[in-house]
């Protein structure tokens, strides 16, 4: 299944994946992931959005472009049947402004999870020392704060354990001032998981999952992005 | 992935401990430096030249010459070549006929000169010591020092005693300032080596040695990169739990912007991702020649740190307010002292003034009084028992002439530190420069001479506490994994 996705991408000369397709390769690794399906009509955006219970989420669907939210391209916390057919068209809308020629697939219909932890993993390539984990805190932080830890890969329990403890933002998992408390051993699970899936996948070249919502009892991933290899 | 072949280690411990070596080169505009470094090897030195005019210089050292490696009659295991580029090849040739142990090349201006002639000679030598599976270092360094045979790269090095740090450096002068530096305070060298531009051994071929070399129980590594990535990440992660490795990685700045389309790719930069790989193997990360050396001095010298309560002793009270302020900067913990430790210090504070907090407060007067000696033991030994003290500093400070200039008031005192130091927890001794660089000189000599090599400031000593608690404690976990 994983190879599946990978060379179908590859054989249409595509090195960046959907958001649905990231998604489906990283639950394939045994990731917790939102669930998450590919609407291509405003009316099929709706009768998914009624089988999985509002509020849900809608993002646009193109190889060509990467930064859904920076072109309006996601819509959030949509409650019925009318908010999901406006989103629908605007996010069709925004992203034909912001690129013209770009592919649309469709829109990716998900449920909202709830708040939680917002944690990141990812993975990049190193010239000398091949596939590096990193792990910190998710959403918007990443890019401001920085507040990340690294590991190469393949990571043992003790690396999964101690890159998590070693961000500053360590003792929002822990439940800061009563906040819900991430599980820290689910997270750990997952990232060993992420590491044994990108030891067995050289074509991938780079994965953002962000955000990861991290609850006390169970952690979702809610968006990922892979990036493959031109050639291997 | 390829690891050191046997006959690449056994021919290496020929040339780590080589009974005969060979200089090709030498000559007086270097002050025959090499020749010179070896009048204190124990075993035959030969050299190779064959310019008349060198001639008379090099017998005047009392060294045979012929006029090729191929000439001498006898074995050879190590040869040092400081032979013009071009030459190299002539030289690596007869070195394989030879069947050296090993050959260090001190010539540069090879592919670190990129130009197209230092490139093609570099490749050259590379494939023909390859295909011989010859040891080549280098080329552009100075090589292997053992100081027990009194093999060295330069005669300011000490020779004649063996200690227990081995040091891998791609400098030269990083290999051979650690080694002059570190002698001067208590840092023995078990065995050393400068690798230059690494094209046949690398620092992971080294390290691999060094693992297996009985007399080496630390290994220090001053590096710029590795040709093999993997392979170094791996073999240090094996060696780090078996011996402490202390890492500089130099030009942490060289990479510049990549392309990439993630976070995770933008935030991955080289930098990060050598410090990731120190931590995750369980190497301590260094970032200059003196913390190089603080490092190394206590792994050697202060017992294993399994905590951050320090307990400090400083030798006034402005002293105690700074030692205070630069320990908790650093992350370090100053806790209050038991009740009892309190009670205790009470009994005798009374008699000689100061304060007893946490730091204590003694003046140097103190020190200098008849029973200064049993008056510090008492203090230390409060300090020692107290359950809420990891680790203990005490403050010298260089106006105490008597500890310089007068033995029979500085005997006792350093008679009562040496005892305590065996004895105690984790213990560290600061000598602050003060107004007299000379003065904390000599009392830093003093104590190396006693065994108890001392930190020259509260920053380096605290920063080094501070790294090797978390040493330690993340050789702790790993034990229990």
């Amino acid at each position: 299944m994983p190879s599946k996705i990978i060379s179908n991408a590859l054989k249409s000369g595509r090195t960046v994946l959907t958001e649905v397709e990231s998604k489906q390769l990283i639950s394939g690794a045994g990731l917790p992931v939102i669930e998450t399906k590919l609407a291509k009509t405003k009316s099929e955006a709706i009768s998914v959005s009624k089988k999985m219970g509002f509020p849900v989420a809608l993002k646009v669907v193109s190889p060509d472009i990467i930064h859904k939210s920076d072109s309006g391209g996601v819509k959030l916390g949509l409650g019925n049947a009318a908010q999901v057919g406006r989103a629908y068209t605007e996010v069709m809308a925004a992203a034909k402004k912001a690129n013209p020629k770009a592919k649309v697939h469709g829109v990716s219909v998900q449920k909202m999870a709830r708040p939680g932890v917002e944690v990141i993993m990812g993975m990049s390539k190193d010239d000398q020392f091949g596939p590096v984990l990193m792990f910190g805190l998710g959403g918007v932080f990443v890019e401001v704060l920085k507040d990340v830890a690294f590991r190469i890969v393949p990571l043992v329990r003790r690396d999964a354990s101690q890159m998590i403890r070693e961000i500053k933002g360590y003792p929002l998992l822990e439940g800061y001032r009563g906040q819900e408390p991430a599980n820290i051993t689910i997270l750990e699970d997952m990232l060993l998981k992420l590491s044994d899936f990108i030891d067995k996948t050289p074509e991938i070249k780079e994965l953002d999952i962000n955000p990861i919502l991290a609850y006390s009892d169970s952690a979702v991933a809610v968006d990922a992005r892979v990036i493959l290899e031109t050639q291997i | 992935m390829t690891s050191t072949t046997q006959s690449t280690r056994n021919k290496l411990d020929r040339a780590f401990n080589p009974r005969s070596v060979a200089v090709v080169g030498d000559k007086q505009a270097l002050g025959y430096m090499w020749l010179r470094s070896l009048s204190s090897f124990q075993g035959k030195v030969y050299s190779v030249q064959i310019d008349p005019s060198e001639l008379p210089g090099i017998s005047e050292l009392g060294v045979e010459n012929y006029l090729s490696l191929l000439d001498i009659p006898s074995p050879v295991d190590y040869v040092i070549a400081a032979v013009p580029r071009a030459v190299a090849p002539a030289i690596v040739a007869d070195c394989i006929k030879k069947d050296v142990g090993g050959v260090c090349f001190f010539t540069s201006g090879f592919a670190e000169t990129n130009t197209e002639e230092g490139i093609r000679l570099q490749q050259t030598i590379t494939d023909m010591a390859r295909e011989a599976d010859l040891n080549l270092i280098g080329p552009n360094c100075v090589g292997l020092y053992n100081p027990e045979i009194g093999l060295r790269h330069t005669a300011a090095q000490a020779y004649g005693e063996k200690g227990s740090v081995g040091f891998i450096a791609q400098s030269g002068t990083h290999a051979t300032l650690f080694s002059i530096i570190g002698e001067r305070d208590g840092i023995k060298i078990s065995k050393s080596v400068s690798y230059g531009n690494a094209v046949v051994l690398d620092s992971t071929d080294f390290l691999e040695y060094l693992a297996d070399d009985d007399d080496t129980g630390i290994i220090g590594m001053y590096i710029e990169g590795v040709k093999d990535g993997r392979r170094f990440f791996d073999r240090l992660r094996k060696v780090a739990s078996r011996k402490p490795v202390v890492i500089w990685k130099g030009g942490e700045s060289e990479e510049g912007a990549r392309a990439t389309a993630s976070h995770t790719g933008v935030l991955a930069e080289s930098g990060i991702v050598w410090q990731t790989v120190i931590r995750q193997c369980g190497a301590i990360k260094v970032d200059s020649l003196k913390e190089m050396i603080d490092t190394v001095k206590a792994l050697l010298y202060v017992k294993p740190i399994n905590g951050t309560g320090m307990g400090l002793i400083a030798m006034s009270g402005g002293q105690s307010v700074v030692i205070a302020d630069v320990f908790a900067r650093t992350g370090l913990e100053i806790p209050l002292l038991t009740e009892r430790s309190y009670q205790r210090l009470a009994a005798f504070f009374n008699i000689i003034g100061g304060s007893y907090r946490n730091p204590l407060d003694i003046s140097s007067t103190f020190l200098m009084a008849d029973d200064g000696a049993s008056s510090l033991t008492s203090m230390l030994d409060i300090l020692n028992q107290d359950p809420n003290i990891d680790c203990i500093v005490l403050e010298l400070f260089p106006v105490i002439r008597p500890l310089s200039k007068d033995a029979e008031t500085a005997d006792p005192i350093l008679d009562a530190i040496s005892d305590f130091k065996e004895r105690a927890k984790p213990f560290m001794i600061i000598v602050t420069t003060a107004h007299s660089d000379a003065l904390a000189t000599e009392m830093r000599d003093k104590l190396v001479e006693r065994g108890i090599p001392s930190f020259s400031s509260f920053e380096r000593a605290a920063r080094t506490v501070k790294r090797l608690a978390e040493f330690y404690k993340s050789q702790r976990e790993l034990s229990q994994n």
